[in-house]
C-alpha cells in the first residue's frame, strides 16, 4: 500500500474520534507531540527525534479554538487532496484556506502562511505522517547521475528513469521519492554525496559514477526533504553512504544535518535521516596531507568558527573524538578550505583523491 | 454673611442686595434663571415637607421675547395672607433665619431675591396665588427697595377647595439652557435628591419633562435643636442674643443653647471672671463675644445630639438614582453622623451611578453636589465635595479617566448649618472635618463599583470568548463533516450546546 493511502486513513480516524467526542458532548481535542526544544532527543540508533512529551489542544479553549478549527479544516483540505489524487505546494495549501469565514466576519480562516505550516506539521507529527504522503509537495534540489533504475508513475503514464543516461544535468530527486515511485534496480558500490553542484558537474564530467560504480548525488547545499528521503531508502538498500563537503564547520553541518537530522526538523525523525553516512573529506588532516592544499586554504570568518564551537557542544558529535579534533583545528589555525581546491594541481585530482580515500576506506564517523 | 448686613444699616438690605445681586446667585444669564427655579421650588419642598404633603411641584417656563416668564406651581399649605407681603417681598425676613434645624434655604432671601430680580429686570412684580385654609389669595407682590418693605397691591381673595401657591413671574436677563447648569439639569438633580417629590418642567420649547416620585413617604421632619456652644462663633452669639427673650446672659445661654447647665455656666464664670453674666444679652459687645467663644472651647462639652440631622436615605436615594439617570449599577453608602467645628452635627451620603447613557445623563464624570437635599449647580470649584472627588485615586478604582467615563458622583450633605461658600449657597466651604469625611464616604462606595466593574469586564470577557467560538462553529462543523461522515448539522448543534454551556451568560 503506497503511504498515502495510510495517510488517508488516518486523516479519516481523527475526523471520527473528533467528531465522536462532539456527539458524546465532549469538546472535541487534538493530541499531538511536543514540538520544542525540551522534547527533541538524541536516538542511540544515531539520530535526533522527538520524546514522548503530547499535548492536546481542545476547541472550547480559546486560546486554542482558531488552531483547531483550522487543523481540522487542513485536515479536510489533505484528504480532499489524496481523494482527487492530486498535489500542491505548503503554499498551494495556504491559498486553498485563505478566504473569509463569513460573509459577516472580519476574519479570514488563515491570515498568513506561517499559520498554516505550523500545523501541517502539527498533523504530521500527530498521524506519524510526512507531508509528501499528504499530497504536499516540496522544493526540489538534488541531482543524481548513476547505475539505478527508477519506475515513475506519474499523469497516468509509468516511466522508467535510468540513472546512467541523464546527460550533463542529471536526475533531478523530485520532492515526494515515496508515492507513485519504485527503485526497480541498483547496480552500484555506495552512493557519493557532493555538496557542491560545482563538484557534481566535474565529477559527473570524469564518468566518476562509471568508473566506480556510485550513485552520484548533490544536495546543493543543505540536502532537501526529497533528497533525505532517498538517501535513507538508499541506504535500507545497503548501499553504504559517504559524504564529500566543504572543509569548514558550515559544510560538515551539511553532513551532520543529513546523518541524523536537525533540531527543527527533528519531528522527521528516522525516516529522513541517516546514521550510517560516512565522512570522506575535506578534513583539515587532509591540509596536512596534501602540500598543495596548504597555500589554497583561506580564512575562516566569525560565523565559521562559531559554528565549529557550537558543533563541539552537540552530545552526537562531541562523542567523536576523531570530529572534536577537526573542529580544534578550524578553532586554532582560524582556516578553512574549499572542496573546490582539490582541483588545484589538476581537474581530475578530485576523482583520485575521493577514489583513495574511499579505497582506503579513510572516514570519519 | 450677616456681618455684612451690619455695615450696611443705614441702607436697608434690599437696596445693598439691588447693588450687589452676584451674592444671590443673580449672575450670568443661564445661572440668574436656575437661582429662580431654584428659590421656588426649594421654598415649595420645604414647605411641603413641613406641612407632611407629597410634593407635586410643576415648573413652567415661557420665552417671551427677551424675557422669559417662570410659573411654579406646588400642592403645599399655601401662605397666609397676612405673610405673603413679608415671605416675598421682603429680606430675610422668611421663618427660617433664626430656626436652628436642618432646611434647604437657609437665609431668608431666596423668594424676596426674585422679586428683586423681577422688579429691575423687568419692573414688574410677582404674582401669587396662594391658597391656604380655604382661602386663596391673589395679589402683586413688590419692594421697596428704600424701606425694605414689601407692597402688596390687587388683592382678590376667594373661597378655595384647594391648597399651594403659584408663583408668576416675569424676568429678564436670563436664559434658558439645556447644559449642566440650565434649570432641567437642576430639576432632574433636585428629583434624585427628593425621591417623594414629582416634579415636572415644561421647557420655553414646550418639551415636557416629568420626574415621578419613586417613594411615597414624606421624609421625616427634621428636629429643630438648640445650637451647641461648639458650633457657634462671636457672630451667631451676638444674633441668638438679640432674637432671644431671656433676660441675662447666663439664662440667655442655658436656655438658647444644648449641653449648657448652671454648672458650664458657672465654669465659664471662672475663665471670664470681668464679664457679667447677669447682664443684658442683647447688650453683648463684640468683644464680650469673642471672649465667650474662646471660653467656650477651653471646657468640656458633652457632644451635641446628631438626630435633628436627617438624611435622605439609602434605600431612597438607590430608587431615585436609579428612577431619574437609568444606570447600569449604582451603589449608597449613608455614613454615620459626625461633628465639624467641635459642635455642628452633619451627615454625609454619597451615591455612584455607573454606566450611564447618553440618553438619561449626557455628562461624563459628573459630580452631583447636595446640600440638604438641594442641588448645588455653580461654583463648584471652590467647593468640599468637589475637593473630595478630586482628591480621590480613581485609578484604584477600576475607573481609568473619571472625567471620561460614564459615571456621576452623587454626593448629599444634611446638616443644620451647612457651611456654604457665599450667600449665592453654591459651594460647601473646605471644613477639614467634611472633606475628610465626603472623601471615606466616596471612597466606600468606590468599593463597591470597583467589584461591578471587574465583574462586568469578566462578563464581557466571557461574551467575547463565547462570540469567537460561535463564530468557529460553523467552519470546523463543516470540515469536521466532511472529514468524519458524521452530519452537520448534528456535530453543529452540538458544537453551539457545548460552547453555550462552557460559556455561559453571566457566569463564570
Amino acid at each position: 500500500m503506497d503511504n498515502d493511502k495510510l495517510a488517508y486513513e488516518r486523516l479519516i480516524a481523527l475526523g471520527k474520534k473528533m467528531a465522536q467526542e462532539v456527539v458524546e458532548g465532549k469538546g472535541p481535542t487534538f493530541e499531538t507531540i511536543v514540538r520544542s526544544k525540551s522534547n527533541i532527543l538524541f536516538d542511540e540508533k544515531g539520530f535526533l527525534r522527538l520524546g514522548e512529551k503530547r499535548e492536546t489542544r481542545k476547541f472550547l479553549n480559546v486560546g486554542q479554538a482558531k488552531t483547531f478549527m483550522q487543523t481540522v479544516s487542513i485536515a479536510n483540505k489533505l484528504k480532499q487532496f489524496i481523494e482527487q489524487n492530486l498535489h500542491t505546494s505548503i503554499r498551494g495549501l495556504y491559498y486553498q484556506l485563505k478566504f473569509s469565514l463569513g460573509e459577516d466576519l472580519d476574519e479570514s480562516l488563515f491570515e498568513e502562511q506561517s499559520e498554516s505550516n505550523a500545523l501541517i506539521e502539527d498533523l504530521e507529527v500527530a498521524l506519524g505522517v510526512k507531508r509528501e504522503d499528504f499530497h504536499l509537495t516540496t522544493d526540489r534540489k538534488g541531482v543524481l547521475a548513476g547505475p539505478i533504475k527508477i519506475r515513475d508513475s506519474f499523469g497516468g503514464e509509468d516511466i522508467i528513469i535510468d540513472g546512467t543516461k541523464q546527460g550533463r544535468s542529471g536526475w533531478m530527486i523530485p520532492s515526494d521519492v515515496d508515492n507513485g515511485m519504485e527503485i526497480i534496480e541498483v547496480d552500484a558500490n555506495y552512493v557519493l554525496v557532493v555538496e557542491k553542484d560545482a563538484l557534481w558537474q566535474r565529477l559527473n564530467e570524469d564518468r566518476f559514477w562509471q568508473k566506480e560504480k556510485a550513485i552520484l548525488i548533490t544536495p546543493k547545499g543543505q540536502a532537501s526533504r526529497g533528497t533525505r528521503r532517498l538517501l535513507r531508502k538508499l541506504a535500507d538498500m545497503g548501499l553504504p553512504i559517504i559524504v564529500f563537503t566543504d572543509c569548514d564547520a558550515w559544510g560538515w553541518y551539511i553532513y551532520w544535518t543529513m546523518k541524523t537530522g536537525s533540531m527543527n526538523l527533528a519531528y522527521l525523525g528516522r525516516d529522513f535521516s541517516v546514521p550510517e553516512a560516512k565522512f570522506v573529506g575535506v578534513t583539515m588532516s587532509d591540509i596536512e596531507r596534501y602540500n598543495f592544499l596548504k597555500k589554497l586554504t583561506i580564512k575562516a570568518k566569525e560565523v565559521d568558527l562559531k559554528r565549529a564551537r557550537e558543533m563541539k557542544e552537540y552530545p552526537w558529535i562531541k562523542r567523536h573524538v576523531e570530529w572534536v579534533k577537526e573542529l580544534d583545528l578550524v578553532l586554532k589555525t582560524k582556516k578553512k578550505l574549499e572542496q573546490d581546491a582539490l582541483q588545484g594541481p589538476r581537474l581530475t585530482f578530485v576523482g583520485d583523491y575521493l577514489r583513495e580515500k574511499i579505497r582506503n576506506e579513510e572516514f570519519l564517523p | 454673611m450677616a456681618e455684612m448686613f451690619d455695615s450696611f444699616k443705614e441702607h436697608s438690605i434690599a437696596e445693598f442686595f439691588k447693588k450687589n445681586r452676584h451674592m444671590l446667585g443673580f449672575s450670568g444669564k443661564v445661572r440668574s434663571l436656575t437661582t429662580v427655579i431654584h428659590e421656588y421650588v426649594t421654598n415649595s419642598l420645604d414647605a411641603c415637607e413641613e406641612a407632611g404633603i407629597l410634593p407635586y411641584i410643576k415648573v413652567e417656563i415661557h420665552s417671551m421675547g427677551d424675557k422669559y416668564k417662570v410659573v411654579v406651581q406646588d400642592n403645599g399649605p399655601g401662605i397666609p395672607r397676612e405673610l405673603i407681603g413679608k415671605a416675598l417681598g421682603q429680606m430675610l425676613a422668611g421663618t427660617k433665619f433664626h430656626r436652628y434645624m436642618q432646611q434647604r434655604g437657609q437665609q431668608g432671601i431666596g423668594a424676596a431675591g426674585c422679586t428683586m430680580f423681577s422688579l429691575l429686570t423687568t419692573g414688574k412684580p410677582i404674582h401669587v396665588i396662594s391658597a391656604h385654609n380655604g382661602t386663596a389669595v391673589s395679589c402683586d407682590v413688590s419692594i421697596d427697595f428704600k424701606t425694605n418693605k414689601p407692597v402688596v397691591k390687587n388683592i382678590v381673595e376667594r373661597p378655595a377647595t384647594f391648597h399651594g401657591l403659584i408663583i408668576e413671574g416675569f424676568f429678564g436677563d436670563v436664559k434658558f439652557d439645556k447644559g449642566q447648569y440650565g434649570p432641567l439639569e437642576y430639576i432632574k438633580r433636585t428629583a434624585i435628591a427628593n425621591p417623594h417629590a414629582t416634579i415636572e418642567l415644561i421647557t420655553p420649547d414646550g418639551e415636557k419633562y416629568l420626574f415621578k416620585r419613586s417613594i411615597d413617604r414624606v421624609p421625616q421632619k427634621p428636629k429643630e435643636v438648640k445650637p451647641h456652644p461648639l458650633g457657634i462663633g462671636p457672630h451667631d452669639l451676638i444674633e441668638f442674643a438679640k432674637a432671644s427673650n431671656a433676660k441675662k446672659l447666663s439664662s440667655f445661654l442655658i436656655n438658647d443653647f444644648s449641653r449648657v447647665t448652671q454648672k458650664k455656666v458657672n465654669e465659664l464664670k471662672e475663665l471670664l471672671p470681668d464679664i457679667d453674666f447677669n447682664k443684658d444679652p442683647k447688650a453683648l459687645s463684640w468683644q464680650e463675644a469673642e471672649r465667650i467663644v474662646k471660653a467656650i472651647h477651653k471646657i468640656k462639652w458633652i457632644a451635641p445630639q446628631t438626630d435633628a440631622v436627617i438624611p435622605i436615605g439609602k434605600e431612597q436615594i438607590e430608587k431615585s438614582l436609579n428612577n431619574v439617570l437609568k444606570p447600569q449599577f449604582v451603589t449608597v453608602v449613608e455614613r454615620q453622623p459626625r461633628i465639624y467645628r467641635g459642635g455642628i452635627p452633619f451627615v454625609v451620603e454619597v451615591g455612584i451611578a455607573y454606566g450611564l447613557t447618553d440618553e438619561s445623563f449626557p455628562f461624563k464624570g459628573s459630580v452631583m453636589r447636595f446640600a440638604n437635599r438641594a442641588p448645588l449647580l455653580f461654583d463648584a470649584a471652590g467647593c468640599a465635595i468637589t475637593q473630595a472627588v478630586k482628591s480621590i485615586d480613581w485609578k484604584r478604582y477600576n475607573i481609568q479617566n473619571f472625567d471620561e467615563e460614564p459615571i456621576a458622583v452623587f454626593v448629599n450633605l444634611s446638616s443644620v448649618h451647612v457651611p456654604y461658600v457665599s450667600a449665592g449657597k453654591q459651594a460647601i466651604a473646605n471644613e477639614e472635618e467634611i472633606v475628610k469625611e465626603i472623601k471615606n464616604g466616596i471612597m466606600e462606595a468606590a468599593r463597591t463599583i470597583k467589584t461591578f466593574i471587574r465583574k462586568r469586564y469578566k462578563a464581557k470577557e466571557i461574551e467575547k470568548k463565547r462570540k469567537a467560538l460561535l463564530r468557529y462553529v460553523n467552519r470546523l462543523s463543516e470540515d469536521l463533516a466532511a472529514l468524519s461522515g458524521f452530519s452537520q448539522e448534528e456535530l453543529k448543534q452540538k458544537l453551539m450546546q457545548l460552547v453555550e454551556e462552557r460559556y455561559k451568560l453571566g457566569g463564570g
